[in-house]
């Protein structure tokens, strides 16, 4: 399958998957191409779609976490930034992408404390 | 001037970021692409990650001895006394 | 709206195991048969996540794990164990006169 037409078949997929949780694809389409792209690649090299924005360690058990869309397995995290790791998506009410912060796992523990 | 130190992904916008804002502040740093590294290189900075409480997310930013997880051009700006 | 029921004959019941699984082509439907403690349990054989095929998986107790990226299902109500907002489509399962029926109804839209 070429590339193009894997990307859209992915779009697709992820946007049925991603919708239950609250989030969409971030209105920035110009970074939603450029990541979808990477996760084309990375399936070629890798079999599966993994988030271009995190490291595998050839663990099953972490890295299957680490398939896009990963919200299920980081949710609390990244419903407090409104947005996912990478920024592909976003909360449904976001209009202004670039108005949402990276939040590393460790702060975000602490401003729970 | 403090040591500047970026683990990133060759595949990751915010990586790129990250390097842009040290390059367009004319401030030397290092990166290493975890993605491409060899398997020891890839220990060591997963060794770093976990230590620092973050779970392998990209990018990894060591200014001196603070460490910034993510894209985040204020906390570099501050770091880095500009 | 007019919701109709679609009974679809799907096996014998002695051409299932008790803790194995199956799948099957209804009428254009993939779908997973499955049987468990003597209950038939009939879900959509596509993951959520990427499509892969369920029956792929691995049954342990009442959940599915997709073969694929280990995404787990309960085979009772659809849910995803990680995120109970998505869901596989589940049917309805009946037997009569020694044959297994799956309800259809609302499958393929
Ligand atoms: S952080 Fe975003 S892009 Fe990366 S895998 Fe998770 S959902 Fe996908
Ligand atoms: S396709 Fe089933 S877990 Fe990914």
């Amino acid at each position: 399958m070429d590339s193009e037409k894997r990307k859209e078949k992915l779009r697709a997929m992820f946007s049925k998957v991603v919708g239950p949780l609250g989030y969409k694809f971030s209105p920035d389409t110009e970074l939603v191409d450029f990541l979808l792209e990477q996760e084309v690649n990375i399936e070629k090299e890798k079999g599966s779609p993994f988030c271009p924005c995190q490291g595998l360690t050839g663990e099953r058990e972490h890295d299957m976490k680490l398939v896009c869309p990963c919200i299920p397995f980081h949710r609390e995290h990244y419903d407090a930034m409104k947005r996912c790791w990478c920024g592909l998506y976003v909360h449904k009410d976001i209009e202004d992408p670039d108005s949402l912060m990276q939040i590393s796992l460790q702060e975000f523990l602490e401003s729970k404390k | 001037m403090k040591k500047v130190v970026l683990y990133t992904l060759s595949t990751c916008p915010w990586c790129m970021r990250a390097k842009k804002f040290f390059r367009e502040h004319d401030i030397p740093f290092e990166y290493v692409d975890y993605d491409k590294a060899d398997d020891k290189t890839k220990r060591d900075i997963k060794e770093d990650c976990l230590a620092h409480g973050s779970e392998m997310s990209f990018p990894f930013v060591k200014i001196g001895d603070d460490v910034v997880v993510g894209y985040n051009p204020d906390k570099y700006s501050k770091l880095m006394g500009l | 709206m007019n919701v109709e029921s679609r009974w679809i004959l799907a096996i014998r019941v002695d051409e299932l195991p008790d803790g194995e699984k199956t799948a099957l082509l209804l009428e254009g439907n993939k779908v997973l048969l499955l049987r468990k403690e003597g209950v038939f349990f009939a879900i959509s054989n596509k993951c959520p996540h990427m499509e892969c095929p369920l029956s792929k998986g691995t049954l342990e107790d009442y959940v599915i794990k997709c073969g694929c990226h280990d995404w787990k299902f309960d085979i009772r109500n659809g849910e995803f164990l990680d995120a109970i907002e998505i869901k596989v489509p589940v049917y309805e399962t009946k037997v009569m006169d020694g044959s297994v029926f799956v309800n259809l109804e609302g499958a393929g839209i």
